[in-house]
This record gives structure tokens, sequence and C-alpha cells, in this order.
């Protein structure tokens, strides 16, 4: 695309430059990174000195903008890069940042926004008040439009393999929406209590609150709203579609057949499961022990899938996956998970009281309890099959468990926080020694277990150091019983006939689109990963329903962008850095009382109360800031939610470029000695512009701290300005005029307000703005020349502040006000530095575009076709800004006039 | 007229300005059955995009032919409404501004009741005045790319060279025989040492090199004729003997710039040797040959009296001169470049130098000058004491307030700027004059160099003091709004112009005496002499209505048809 001239930033020059530009004929793009033209100007309340209401004359302005015929205005957007090309005009890439929110049918009702459950500081409201992730920039905006901020994937949810929002049903916890969390998770998995229990919960490990006093309790919480939905409803509470007259047969009903046939009962599809076992559930039932699951939670969990019309077909083992598929189903689904124990592999492992680990741990959950009772157990591996074993062991009266790996703690794959616990319960552990033969009694019987200790070598393979043996190191560990844990690999026998077998008796299918070279046939879970997690399980159960949903409607299977096009995730210490202030939230812990001989498979973890789930979710740090939750999907009556949107490229040619970037304010927080972050009813010029604006968020002026409206008002002038300290010697020009203003509309509105200005020099100087003082001065304010040194905060939150008063002798002074409201300056918009790739844009040694012949040219820059216009090339107030974007105007026609006289002259 | 308006009727909350006084919702309970009125609402903010769109939506569903909007100023917005209903497809003219905020909320802020009673009458006023409002078209003129710049200082300098390099003629009229103004007598300028003499041969040269700018020096503009698009301007060159010339022009650009303050006899120690102005100091400082004398004596210590002539009480200059702080603190570093021995003392007030003229302010006290603020209420004095010693006595406020006698060899009343006398062309353009005797934009913040004389803008320090790149600023935003209005080569006008009714209008000529734009003719109708209005000339003023005996003379957009329902409709509030 072409246009005459791209404008840089819609603040006040930046309008005025366009519409000027659009009213000469010339084709303008106007590019602003907000989701609403108009800048600054129109979140101020009045003007100076005309104390005209900002939003009366800067709202038409905006509209005329963007409804302007020669004005192509691209809001939430961002130049990427400006390059001059060789004939003088500029190639531009400007990225249309994703909006989430279809702005060809959203009415801008705000029915996302109130429905939305992120708050985060508003940045149109000077931070005083939150805002929603989606939201409309302010009721002014120009469009009219709401995004929803997205900031990256929130950690929580990047790291869980299952896909699910742990971060939506957080914040939808927080905001006392129980059950909506509970129906989010459920929307990935039927398996939700399950997973409250027994996840082993990557999202806690990468979830940012942990960095500081510890993890939001998300496991836990997941937990909290599963009871509460099972306690309170029956059935899982979803409507699903209409029988869409196919069919599904899924092998094996773990966590993955589970959430596949979830999934596809819920989109229509008649699903049939067929289980080996007596009872569904797989490893969930037979090999997590109850004290971790119990076995009626899963009862529940699962009763979500036949509450769907899924049936459940135990004592069903299938061997020929073929004639499955004759009898009629459109798919079959394998999952049938690991239910083999690898062997240990050494003489004698055929003695009795030798239990394979899944074999020990099933018989467990059927109720087959073996008599341990008082035998001492060796249980050999480091995995979770192992812990389960050894703690189970300890319950079933084993006089000592010993857990024997060949690696060390550090190699253990097992979850730390299962090896703890079991430590906890009495388990010991020998790391470094593997077994080398059983030894029995006379009657066959295990009566010890003979080991060698290892050494660590090189790392192998999957990154561990090799485990070595020790020549002559074999001794004996005495034992009644040996569980071996060291392993578990698919049963390879029902398709080995039909399709690939993969290394490790897994069947061979795509990873992406898990299927095999059998269209009908797909797989998922551990039988094609190997032994994993539930958690990574119930993942390939959702990808497999949707590819097999996919496949079965003639749709690509090119990948499934819940797991394989995420937005990327947010930065860690971008997160924390975005936070201003923390509150220090104490980490809501479980308090499980371990027994070190514990006798009983009761649940060892308690549930949370509801006060723990608020406290706990209430300290989620909003990461990603939209949290997924999916309310204003919900909400929103025109479809118009698309938070799978991207971010867009779009290359122009234009023939000129105006920068309008305008500038920022400067961080009081870097003024430490005014307290400003520290004491609440310490403020800035921008937040008592806000809080005097018709839009204002309290509807009066009150002092942030304890909501006091406030009698004695100081304003502190040059912060920021004038003052080596922060590295700004400048003047800013604007903050003597707007603490003037304000010191009128105060007066105002709080007729018996004191206010009282501590100033260095009073800069009143422009058409009408020194009677504008005067005029202050008459109507009462007061007016101290001197530095203000220090502010400090008595405990009332009332402000002390120190001061020099010049015009009476010089003396230092204390003098007491409720609100102290700090004059900010100005400070360059150092973003204007990356917009031009090669040749860079000259700066003056303030960091505020230069213009090399300001005197003569202003709005000229050092590259040809480059002006500039308002605040990025230094402090102005509004009429100083509209002037001089009519001077950068002025240089652009006069600049687009002679190119077009110099392309008609023949050479 | 169209046979019934199908009206929208919108009253605005304006924020909490109307709404904290009015309660718009009763507003709207008493209106929304009033003939004609098919929508009412209430909005928070009528001018918002948002509400505009709204609006669109409303007249198009509701098949609207009228429009009202109870807001604030027709001068803030019944430009943007009126767009509202062009982008909507139905005649701007149906659209009515009721004033409810600056005549109703902002007036009657204690009597919350009376302003809602008031609102009440006022937009039902406006609803009469939509009902009974015709369908008008606008006058479309052509303009002539050709714009006069009155004035050839800095401002108009560069005002005329950017005029030409976007494709319009310049004519460039400077009373002064040269080229100029202030900033050609001066040497080196703040804030980057900028050699004023040296800046103005360059533009001049820029404006010689240009074939599309004609200078007219000892010229002044005196006549104006015609409108906006169009005017025909008349330039007197003064000479022996004069010569009028006659120039079509779209716009006019004035740039007259300002005089300096002259100090009373007296004031501040004015007349006695060695008390000078600013720029007479200025040019002590541009000519000096290495030393600073003054009277055949070296000059060792200066001090400088600031705010002479500006920041005065009630009835003086009340306004800041903005540039001579900033000048003052460069003009003692100049000094200090010819002797930094030499001792200077600022007696101030404030010291102005805003944005990145602070570091001026900086410089100068890094170099040695002293700077004292003296009380608002007890200015300096300056006196020659009996040994002849030029002496000026003032209190510090820092040192206990003190009072301080400081001799001076030399003491600069830091003099400001005051509006030049140019009451002919005030008079002959209409322009409206602020009662700091400064041109007047239309809108101080938004519309800085555009006045209310349509085409007729202002640059430079006649719209208020300034400095010389903000002159050269304003002189720009002068060319852009020029280009605007101009490059497009046709220029719409507001139909809302006097009509005669050549039937009952007798030729009398009362009109043509009456009407202060000489917009009015007089031509045969069916062989009888009648009025004829020029409706590109007509301001719409109205004066000539009730000038005519015969009633033949109507103003479109305020017809009385349309005054009378409007008063019929007050009245029956007031009534009831």
């Amino acid at each position: 695309m072409k246009y005459d001239v791209m404008v840089v930033g819609s603040g006040i020059a930046g309008m005025e430059s366009s519409i000027k530009l659009g009213d000469m004929g010339y084709k303008v793009l106007l590019v602003e990174k907000e989701a609403s033209v108009g800048g600054r100007m129109i979140l101020l309340s009045k003007v100076f000195p005309t104390l005209d209401c900002a939003s009366c004359i800067s709202g038409p302005k905006m509209s005329s903008t963007i409804n302007h015929p020669n004005i192509t205005t691209m809001t939430y957007s961002e130049v990427e890069g400006i390059r001059r090309a060789a004939d003088g005009t500029f190639n531009a890439t400007v990225k249309e940042k994703a909006r989430y929110i279809d702005w060809n049918t959203c009415t801008g009702c705000q029915d996302c926004e109130r429905a939305c459950t992120v708050a985060v500081p508003d940045q149109f409201n000077a931070e005083l008040v939150p805002r929603h992730a989606a939201y409309i920039a302010f009721p002014q905006a120009v469009p009219k439009k709401a995004v929803i901020e997205r900031a990256g994937t929130s950690p929580c949810i990047d790291s869980c393999p299952a896909g699910i929002k742990a971060h939506g049903y957080v914040s939808l916890i927080r905001s006392g929406m129980f059950e909506e969390a509970f129906q989010l998770v459920l929307d990935a998995t039927p398996l939700v209590g399950t997973l409250g229990r027994a996840c082993y919960a990557p999202c806690e490990t990468d979830c940012s609150r942990a960095k500081l006093e510890g993890t939001i309790p998300i496991r836990r919480l997941k937990r909290y709203v599963a009871d509460k939905h099972y306690s309170e409803q029956d059935g899982p509470g979803i409507t699903v579609a209409e029988p869409n007259g196919k069919s599904v047969a899924i092998v094996g009903s773990g966590p993955a057949g589970l959430t596949a046939a979830w999934q596809l009962a819920r989109l229509g599809y008649q699903v049939r499961m067929f289980e080996a076992a007596a009872r569904a559930g797989g490893f969930l039932r037979h090999a997590i022990p109850a004290y971790r699951l119990p076995h009626d939670v899963v009862e529940q969990d699962i009763a979500n899938v036949t509450a769907l019309g899924v049936e459940i077909v135990t004592s069903h083992p299938v061997r020929d996956l073929e004639a499955l598929k004759n009898q009629g189903y459109d798919a079959v689904l394998v999952a049938t998970g690991t239910p083999r124990s690898m062997a240990l592999g050494v003489p004698g492992e055929d003695a009795a009281g030798v239990f394979t680990g899944l074999d020990f741990l099933r018989k467990v959950s059927l109720d087959e309890l073996p008599d341990l009772t008082g035998r001492a157990v060796v249980v050999v591996g480091g995995g979770n099959v192992a812990m389960d074993a050894a703690r189970t062991a300890r319950r079933l009266g084993a006089s000592e468990v010993r857990v024997a790996y060949r690696r060390g703690r550090e190699e253990m794959p097992a979850h730390t926080a299962e090896i703890d616990e079991a430590e906890m319960e009495g388990v010991h552990f020998d790391y470094l020694v593997a077994p080398v033969n059983v030894v029995s009694d006379e009657s066959g019987a295990v009566s010890g277990l003979r080991c060698q200790r290892m050494q660590l070598g090189e790392a192998d393979a999957s990154g561990r150091r090799r485990p070595e043996p020790i020549l002559g190191s074999d001794f004996v560990i005495p034992c009644g019983a040996i569980v071996s844990a060291i392993g578990m690999e698919p049963d390879d026998r029902p398709f080995e006939a039909v399709t690939g077998v993969a290394r490790g008796h897994r069947i061979k299918v795509d990873p992406i689109t898990l299927q095999s070279d059998h269209p009908y046939l797909f797989a998922a879970g551990d039988v094609e990963s190997g032994a994993t997690d539930i958690t990574r399980a119930i993942g390939h159960g959702r990808r497999a329903a949707y590819m097999i949903d996919n496949w079965l409607n003639d749709r690509p299977l090119d990948g499934f962008p819940l797991f394989d096009d995420p937005l990327g995730v947010v930065d860690r210490d971008e997160v924390l850095a975005r936070q201003t202030r923390h509150t220090h939230r104490g980490p809501v812990r479980a308090h499980s009382v371990h027994s070190s001989a514990p006798t009983d498979f009761a649940e060892i973890e308690p549930p949370m109360t509801e006060e723990e789930a608020l406290f706990g979710a209430g300290g989620c740090l909003d990461c990603g800031v939209c949290s997924e939750c999916q309310e204003c999907v919900k909400a929103c009556p025109a479809d118009s939610i698309k938070l799978d949107a991207k971010d867009a490229l779009h290359e122009f040619e234009v023939g000129a470029v105006v920068i309008s970037t305008g500038h920022k304010l400067f961080a009081a927080d870097l003024k430490p000695e005014y307290g400003f972050g520290r004491y609440p009813n310490v403020i800035t010029g921008m937040q008592m512009d806000r809080l005097l604006a018709p839009t204002r968020p309290f509807n009066t002026i009150l002092r942030p701290g304890d909501g006091k409206v406030p009698d004695r008002i100081a304003y502190v002038s040059c912060t920021g300005s004038r003052d080596e300290t922060t590295g700004n010697p400048l003047c800013s020009k604007f903050c003597c005029m707007y603490s003037i203003k304000q010191n009128q509309l105060i007066m105002g509105s709080l007729p018996l307000a004191d206010v009282t200005m501590h100033y260095m020099d009073m800069r009143a100087a422009g058409k009408r703005y020194d009677e504008f003082y005067e005029q202050a001065k008459d109507m009462g304010a007061t007016y101290i020349k001197g530095r203000v040194a220090k502010v400090t905060e008595k405990d009332n939150g009332d402000l002390i502040l120190r001061y020099e008063d010049i015009e009476n002798g010089g003396g230092i002074v204390e003098a007491e006000y409720d609100l102290v409201v700090l004059a900010v300056g100005i400070q360059p918009n150092r973003e204007v530095e990356r917009l031009f790739g090669g040749e860079p844009l000259g700066l003056d040694e303030y960091y505020y575009v230069a213009e090399p012949n300001a005197e003569i040219e202003p709005g000229q820059t050092d590259i040809p076709g480059v002006f500039v216009a308002g605040t990025a090339a230094g402090a102005k107030d509004i009429v100083d800004s509209i002037l001089h974007a009519g001077a950068a105007v002025a240089q652009v026609a006069a600049h687009l006039t002679q190119s077009e006289l110099a392309e008609v002259v023949p050479v | 007229m169209t046979e019934e308006r199908r009206i929208g009727v919108y009253i605005c909350h304006c924020g909490g300005n109307i709404s904290d006084y009015v309660d718009v919702a009763a507003v709207r309970e008493a209106l929304k059955d009033e003939p004609g009125v098919v929508v009412a609402e209430t909005t928070m903010f009528a001018c918002s995009d948002g509400t505009q769109h709204d609006m669109i939506n409303d007249i198009r569903g509701q098949g609207l032919d009228g429009l009202v909007v109870a807001s604030c100023s027709p001068k803030l917005h019944q430009i943007t409404f009126r767009g509202v209903s062009k982008r909507a497809d139905i005649n701007p003219y149906a659209y009515t501004q009721v004033n409810i905020r600056e005549q109703d909320s902002w007036a009657h802020g204690d009597d919350p009741e009376g302003a809602t009673a008031k609102a009440i009458g006022l937009v039902r006023a406006g609803i009469a005045k939509s009902r009974n409002s015709s369908d008008l078209v606008p006058l479309v003129v052509e303009t002539t790319s050709a714009t006069m710049v009155v004035g050839a200082g800095i401002a108009g300098l560069r005002a005329a060279i950017g005029l030409a390099d976007v494709g319009l003629h310049v004519y460039l009229v400077e009373r002064e025989p040269t080229l100029g103004g202030w900033v050609a007598t001066f040497g080196a300028m703040f804030p980057n040492d900028q050699d004023g003499r040296q800046q103005i041969a360059h533009l001049t040269e820029e404006v010689a090199k240009r074939p599309a700018i004609t200078v007219f020096t000892n010229a002044e503009l005196v006549g104006k004729s015609g409108s906006f698009g169009n005017y025909v301007a008349e330039v007197r060159i003064n000479g022996e003997p004069s010569e009028t010339i006659r120039a079509t022009v779209g716009s006019i650009v004035i740039a007259t710039g300002f005089d300096t303050y002259e100090p009373e006899a007296g004031e501040f120690g004015y007349g006695i040797e060695g008390v000078v102005t600013l720029p007479e100091f200025k040019a002590m400082v541009d000519a000096s040959d290495g030393t600073l004398t003054h009277g055949g004596k070296p000059v060792r210590t200066i001090a400088y009296i600031y705010c002479v002539g500006s920041r005065q009480p009630a009835g003086g200059n009340e306004y800041c001169s903005k540039y001579c702080c900033a000048a003052s603190c460069h003009a003692s570093l100049e000094v200090g470049k010819i002797d930094p021995s030499i001792h200077q003392y600022h007696l101030n007030r404030d010291i102005r130098t805003y944005g990145k003229y602070e570091l001026l302010y900086t410089q100068s006290r890094e170099q040695g000058s002293v700077y004292m603020r003296y009380p608002d209420d007890t200015p300096p004095t300056v006196e020659l004491t009996e040994k002849g010693q030029l002496t000026v006595t003032t209190i510090d406020a820092l040192t206990q307030s003190e009072e301080l006698a400081i001799p001076a060899d030399l003491v600069v009343l830091v003099t400001g700027m005051v509006p030049r006398a140019n009451e002919g062309l005030t008079g002959l353009l209409k322009l409206p004059v602020g009662d700091d005797g400064f041109y007047n934009e239309i809108h101080p913040k938004l519309r800085p160099v555009e006045t209310v004389v349509d085409g007729v803008m202002i640059a430079g320090a006649c719209q208020a003091p300034k400095t010389a790149s903000e002159s050269v600023g304003s002189g720009l935003a002068a060319v852009a709004q020029s280009a605007a209005i101009l490059k497009k080569g046709v220029a719409e006008l507001d139909p809302l112009v006097a009509v005669v009714n050549d039937a009952a209008c007798t030729g009398c000529g009362e009109c043509l005496k009456g009407c202060p734009y000489d917009a009015i003719d007089q031509t045969m109708c069916d062989g009888r002499t009648v009025a004829l209005i020029i409706p590109s000339v007509c301001k719409g003023c109205g004066g000539c209505v009730p000038l005519c005996s015969e009633d033949a003379i109507d103003l479109l957009g305020y017809t009385d048809v349309q005054m009378r329902a409007m008063i019929d409709s007050l009245v029956e509030v007031a009534v009831s």
C-alpha cells in the first residue's frame, strides 16, 4: 500500500498533522500503538488557560481524524521499522497487534469488559484504578472498540501438557466463580478431581509467584472447585452437541482414553470404551494409591464421561483392532498405556515375595492386600511408581522399607514431593546401588537382595550420569519382599499385527496427528509416548480427540493450535518488573500430616477452605494479563472474541514520515525523597488530572490512601525537571501551568481546601498564562518559592513537607498536608529510537528528536523526508504542539510538492 | 420545508459538566413526546465517536431527517454534528445545537431545578427550530491559490517561503523599506547564537529565489473586499507618487509583529544616563568591538531589572512577555564572552527560561551572574547618587529580605513586547483584539493561527509575545492552514445567508446602507429595483432583516418562522 505520509502517534500533534495533511488532499496513514487515538490530551481534565474541558475539544479532533476521508488510521499498531529507499521515499513495516476481538463485529458494548476476571492497573487512569484485561481504552475512545491485552501465554498455562487454562481458573476462583472454574478445567478433561490431587503441577514450578513468596496453590485450587462441584451437583453440568451419527471406539480407560472420550462425546460422537480390567480408570484406579487419589474421586471423574452417554465396557481386553473397526466404528483410538512392568533381569527374581510395582499396586487397589507385617521390603527403582510402592508397603505393615536406586537422589525421576513424603513416612533410601540377584531361603521365598554399589560416570543420552558398578562392592540387603519398579512399557499385542511398533513396544503413529498408517486408527497416551504421567496423557487424549474429529470431518490434520501454535510464553522477569509494588502474600500450604508409620489409605492432603482458596488465588500476578478464563467468549453477544488471533505485519510505501510519538512523564519514584510509590497520598500531576477529569474514577477528589477528601493539598513543582540529580537539567514547561490549572479546579471543587504550591520559578510564559496565574492567586491559592527537600508520612497518612521558604528569609520550614501532588515533568519517549532501521534518526543530547535547524526549519529532522511534530522534539504544551504540528505539516507539504516537481522535471 | 421532520434529540451529560446540575433524564422525559421527536436519548459525551456512530445508526434506522443535540456552545460542536448529519446523508442544516452548558449548567450551578427547567425550554426551542428548518445547500466557491502575507519579519518571511514551496502564489507586503523586521537588527540570538542578520539575509535570499513570491516594500494593505477564497486585497505602495495595486488572494496571513515596550521617563530610572532598555543593550552588545563601554567608560557592573513593562498590575500590561528572561540570560552570556570579569546582577520576579532555554539560565549562573528575586510589591529603584553613581536598590528575598544597594555602570531594563499600533489594518480586516492588545485567535488551544475572519490568519508576535523561533513556527502553521483550505481549489461556505423576497422588496435601499459587509446590491426584477444579496459576501449576520420595513428579507437557517416557533416554545415553558 502507498500513502503520501505516514504519521506515527495520534496524540494532539499527530491528529493535527494528519487532519491538516488530509485537508490538503494527501493520503495519510496514521499509526497509533494504543487502541484509541487521542494520546494524552483526551485524558486531561481541563486545559489552561481557558479551562476548556479537554474531552470536549479533543474528542471532536479524534472523531475528525478517524472519519477523515484521506486518513487511514491503524490503532493498536506499532511501527516496526522505517527504511529510506533510494528515491527518497520510505518503506515502513507496521505491526497490527492482535486485538483478540474482531473489530468488524465488535459493537463496543463492553460486555467483555464486565465479564473479564482480570484487573490490571489502568494506564488511562494514571494507574489510580484498575481496568480489565478486556477493555475499551477509555469512555471517549475512538474507535470505541475493545481489545484484550495479552502479554503472552501465562507460564502456568504454557507449562501444562494438558493445555489446561490454569491462570483462567485461578482468576475465576479469586472472583468467587468456583463453578465456572470447574467448568474451565472440565473443558479440557473430565478428570478434574484427579488432577486436583495427582497432577505433578508443572504450573506451580513455573508460577511467577514462586519467585517471590511461593507458588499459587494451583493444583489444590483445582481440587477445591472439583470437591465443591461434586458435593453440590450431580453430573458435569454441561450441554453437549446433538449426536452427529459417528462413532468412535476407545481401547483403554486411563486418563488419555477418558479425556478423548469426553472431548468426542461432547462433539456429538457416540463413544464406546473397552477396558481390560474389571473397573475403569487404568492407572488412576489401579496404580495411584488411594492415600494420594481416593477411588471415589476417580469414580466421580469417570461419571462425568458416562453422564454423556459414553459406555465403558469393562473386563473386555481388545486383541483385534481391525475387528473392532469392522464392527462399524468410524475411528478407533488405542490408549492402553503401559500395563507391563519391566523385569528386574537378575537371577532369582521369580522367588516368592518378588512383585512388580504395578502388580503390587494393582493388588492393593483391589484390596488384595499382601501381608507384609513385620517384613522388610526393598523397592527397586526411583520413579513415582517406586515411591507409591514404598509408601504403600509402609501402610501394609512392613517393618522396614528401603528404596534401592542405582543413581543419586538428584537423578531420581520421581517428583521431589513424592520423595520427600516417602522419607517423612519412614522410607529409607539406598542410593547408587543396583540389584545383582535375589537371595531366597530354602522355601523359595525371598530373604534378601544382593546389590552392588555404583558410581556415576559420563552423562548418557538422557543427560543423567551413567551409573557404573564398583567391582567387589557386593552386599546383601536382608528382606522379606521385593518390589521391582524399574520401568513400564506398553503391551504391544493388540496392535503389533496391525500397525508398526516403535522402540519400547510403543505404537507407531505420527507424533502430531497421532494417526497411524491406517487412517482410522489413532493412539494416545503412554502407549504412544512411553511411560509419562497422567497430565501428559490427558493432553494426548485431547490431541487425539481433536485429530479424530478433524479427520472424520475431512479437515486437515496439520496441528493442534492449542499445543502447536500457542502465543509465546510471557517473560517472567517482565512480569515481576511490571509490578511496581508487590503485596507480600504468604503462600497457602497444605497442612498435610505425614505419619512416620502410616497405617491406612485415607487421603493425606486436606482440602482447602474457601478462605484459603480465595486468598491463594488472589495472589496471582496475571502474568499473561488475559487469563484465558473464557468469560468474555461466553459474554460477547457478537461472538467477536478471537483468542487465537495473531499479530499481522503490513508493508507500506510512504512519501514522508511525521514522528509524533509524544513523551513520557517522569517516573516519580525516581525521586525517592518525595515518597511516591511508598506513600499512597503522594500522587502525580497526571493522577490529579484524572481525579479532576469529567470521566474521573472516583467522581470526586480524594486521596488514594484512605479515600479522605483532602483539605490541605500541596504541589511540588519541578519533580524530575531542572534537576541534575535525575539527569534532567531541562525545564518541562507545562508543569507550572497544569499545576495552576489544577489549583483552580480544586478550589472550584473543594471550596474549603487550602492549596499550596512550592515552586522554583513560576513559568507562566504564554498567552494569558500569567493572567491565569494571577487569577489562581486571587482565588486563594498560596505560592511558596523554594524547593521541597523531603516528604515524610505520618501514621495517619498525612504528609510532612520539608521545604525552603525563599521569600520569607530563606529558612527551612516544615508543613503538614493531606495530599501531595508531584508536578512531574516530561521525559523523552525513547521508543522513537527503534523506528528507523539502517539510518538512525538523529536525537539531541537529551534523547529528543533533533531539529538541526530548529530556528528556521522547525519540524525538520536530520533525515530528509522525516519530520517531527509535538513533544517528540521536546517539552511543549498543547498549543505549542498544535503550532509545531502545523510547522511540520508545512514542511511535509513543501517536501512532497518539491518531490513531485523534481519527478516531472526531465533529467 | 419538509412535510414533517423526524427528529432525533440527544441530551449530553458532558461528563458531569451538564449532568451535575441539569437533570438530563428529566429533560429527555419532558421532550420525548414533542411533535416531530422520534428518538430522544441522553448520552455521556455526545461528541464522542461512539455516540456519533449511534446517532448515524438512529438516523438511518429510524429514518430521521432532523437532529438536535443539547450540549455545549455551537462554537465547539456545531461543525461536529453537522458532520454527523452529512455522514448520515441528511441535511446538515436541519441540525440545531442547543447550548445547555455555557448558557445553562455552568451559569446556574446554584439552582439545579431552575437549570433543568431552562434546559427543557432551550431544547424545546431547538426542536422547534429543527422542525421548521429547510434543506440548505452549501455555497461552493472556487478559491484562488494565492496568499497575502502582511509583514516581512522573520515569521512573514518564513511563511512566504513555506507558502511558495507548497505551490501557492505569495504577495509579501512590508511597510518598511527593507525586509526582516526586528530580527534583522540582532546579532547572536538565543538559544543557539544564530545571528539574526544572517538569518534574515538567508531568508531574503530564499524569497528572491522563488518566482512565486511577489514582494512589496514600503507597502501597506489598505483595502479588502470579496470573500473567503477570493479576497481582493488592495496594497498601497508608498512613494512619490504612491501607487495602489490589487491582488486576488485566497487567504491572508497577518504577521505584523510587535513593538518593544518603551518605559516612561523615570520608570526605573529611565532617562538617567546609563539606564537602557533591553533592545538598546542588545544593540550595544552586538556592536561590541571586544569591549563593553558606556559613556566612554568601561562597564564593570550591570544590573538587569526584569519584567519592565510586563506582568504589571491591573490596568497595565498584565501579560508576561515570554522572551525577555531567556534573552537577558543570553545577553549576560554574550557579555561574559566580551569580559567574564564584568559583574552582572539579575533582579527578577521569576526566571522563565522554559524548556531547553533553562540551559541558558544555568550557564549564566555558572558564569557568575547573580540572580536575585525582588518582591512583587516592592520593585527595585534606580537613582543617581550625589556622587553620580548609578545605584539600584532592591530587597533580596533570600537574604532575610535585606535591602541591597548595587552600584552599577549600566542598568538594563528588561523590557517586554507590546502590541503594534495597527488600527488601520485591524479595522480593515475586522480582526478581533484581546484586552492585552494582541490579535485574538479563534481558539487559543487548538486553533491558534486562525481568526474569526475566514481565511485570515495571524502568525508571529502580533498574536502574543513569542520568541523568534516560535514566530517562525506559527508562520509555518499559518502556511499549513492556508494550504489546507486552498490546496483543494474549492471551498464550501455556509448557506446561512440573507435572501430577499423580490415580490415584497420595494427597493428602498435601507438594507444596503445597513450592511457592514457590502454584501447587498440592487438589481432589476420585473422592471423594479430590488435588493440583491451576494451570498458569498454575506456573513449571515442578520443585520438587514430588521431594517426591512416590508419584512422582505429572511435569514436562511434563522428564518422568522423558525425564530417565532422557538420563542413560542420558550414562552410555553415560561407560562406552564
